[in-house]
């Protein structure tokens, strides 16, 4: 099919380029996930993560980045659900600010010689919070995305079956 | 498109050996020169010389009037095609083909036009998502042609493109070949070791031997009327019957037969009369009638014709008879010649 203006071309490029923005989007969150990661058990008072929710913690990152990188192929490939799962994962990581990170901020122990121990200073809040943010932020960016360039996908190639069956039709 | 020169090229490589002497060649806007000859003639190394892929060691290459022989290859404006088709494997073929135009940092919509229109070219429309692994090998090299194409380069060259191919699939894509070349009017240069390419593809042809062109002319020329002894033998299948006779009294005489001259070879061939110079036959010019014995050893029936191997005494010669024959080993056949070719036996350089 002759493809003659830019907007129709924008749309027809669609079906033969992957969605790389959006992906590409997804493997920074992760990139920002993974800084959190390896940033939020670092703590004076090591005893305030030795409970059972470290490894339900540890468990929820993994399968966050496994998730996330499923999403980034998916959403690659104009997959709708992908889009979607971008979306909430996204909603999820803005959601856990409030859960481990302001928890360990507000918490703090006692110690031997009776004085307060800070489990989280700001410093370190406020750059864990960062990424969970730039990644929540990133997420939510591809997602949206995602779903506007595979629904235009979606209609255009719709538009095209329609035009080729009329065209049957018409013969 | 554009008109090419190629004036004295030669290479010498840094360890002294030469591989293409004082190749001169003028290429018209939009015509279509294959370079034929055996392995090791120096065919692709002239392809690459032009390409730049290769130092030129004398002699000049103009491309559209201007002096291009120091210049680098991506400022040539030439695309190559390879034999081993040379895509990329974890690209889809619309990224193949619109690679080349993504470096040079081209407009997204316009790359989508051209790989578009180029794809509708080759018919490959329906294979643009997939990967190169997915395809046959035909449609990979459509799709290096392709990759060439979207670029609307000043001239086409071709690296033996038809090699990896089966003999069908040959014979298709050649034809594609064609089309695409009537179809661009594009200037392209077109190397190969296959006469059948060579004859059937070619405006003109280069025929090449150790490094040195030994003719350049149009199919029928180099069929019809070679200037020596390699382009008689090189061009032509099966290859010309070839053998020594002595011109005496208006017949070529060797120790198995004799053959009257017309008065046009007798003509020409005065200066030679007591001398032993070498005489080509075709094996289509070969005629199942006449008084040379050939005692057959093989009879190959190829459909519309036949190839009888046989010999004539101490000679070997292969004819080719239309229609099917059915001689078996041993069979006598008497043949004549109705169209010969004398060749200088020092010189080797056709008597005309």
């Amino acid at each position: 099919m002759p493809v003659n203006n830019d907007a129709q071309t924008r749309k027809d490029r669609l079906r033969f380029t992957k969605n790389k923005l959006s992906a590409n989007l997804i493997l920074g969150a992760i990139a920002a996930n993974a800084l959190y990661f390896v940033s939020i058990y670092s703590s004076d008072e090591g005893s305030y993560y030795y409970k059972l929710f470290i490894g339900a913690s540890i468990v929820y990152n993994l399968v966050f980045m496994l998730v996330a990188f499923l999403s980034s192929e998916g959403i690659k490939n104009y997959k709708l659900s992908y889009a979607f799962t971008s979306v909430l994962i996204g909603v999820l990581q803005v959601g856990r600010i409030f859960y481990l990170p302001m928890k360990a901020h507000r918490d703090a122990n006692p110690v031997a010689d009776a004085k307060q121990a800070t489990v989280m200073g700001t410093g370190q809040f406020r750059y864990v919070t960062i990424c969970l943010i730039v990644s929540a932020v990133l997420l939510i960016a591809a997602g949206v995305i995602g779903f506007m360039k595979t629904t235009t996908l979606n209609g255009y190639i719709a538009e095209l079956e329609r035009n080729k069956q009329e065209g049957t039709d018409d013969e | 498109m554009s008109d090419l020169k190629l004036q004295h090229l030669e290479k010498i490589y840094d360890n002294k050996v030469q591989a293409v002497y004082d190749f001169d060649l003028d290429v018209k806007d939009g015509e279509l020169i294959v370079l034929v000859g055996p392995s090791g003639c120096g065919k692709s190394t002239t392809l690459r010389m032009v390409a730049g892929l290769e130092d030129i060691s004398r002699g000049n290459l103009i491309i559209d009037g201007k002096d291009v022989t120091r210049m680098p290859p991506k400022d040539r404006d030439i695309a190559m095609v390879f034999q081993n088709y040379a895509l990329y494997g974890h690209m889809t073929i619309y990224e193949n083909m619109a690679f080349s135009l993504m470096l040079r940092k081209e407009n997204k919509n316009e790359i989508h036009r051209k790989v578009l229109a180029a794809a509708e070219i080759l018919d490959l429309t329906s294979q643009l998502n997939k990967k190169p692994g997915q395809l046959s090998g035909g449609q990979r090299q459509r799709v290096a042609m392709g990759r060439a194409i979207v670029r609307r380069p000043k001239v086409f060259l071709f690296d033996e493109p038809l090699s990896n191919l089966d003999a069908k699939l040959r014979s298709a894509t050649r034809r594609e070949i064609l089309l695409l070349h009537k179809r661009l009017n594009a200037t392209m240069l077109y190397v190969t070791h296959d006469q059948t390419e060579a004859l059937t593809l070619a405006d003109r042809i280069v025929c090449m031997s150790m490094g040195h062109v030994q003719q350049i002319g149009t199919p029928l020329e180099l069929y019809d009327t070679p200037a020596n002894l390699f382009v008689a033998s090189f061009i032509g299948l099966p290859p010309m019957n070839l053998f020594d006779v002595e011109i005496c009294d208006g017949q070529a005489i060797n120790s198995d037969f004799a053959v009257d001259l017309t008065p046009e070879e007798k003509e020409m061939l005065a200066p030679y009369e007591g001398k032993v110079v070498t005489m080509g036959v075709r094996p289509e010019n070969v005629v199942e009638r006449g008084n040379i014995t050939v005692n057959v050893f093989s009879n190959e029936n190829l459909g519309l014709n036949t190839l009888v191997n046989g010999t004539t005494g101490k000679h070997k010669i292969t004819c080719k008879f239309r229609g099917w024959c059915n001689y078996k080993a041993g069979d006598e056949v008497k043949v004549s010649f109705d169209r010969k070719h004398f060749f200088d036996k020092e010189t080797t350089k056709a008597i005309r």
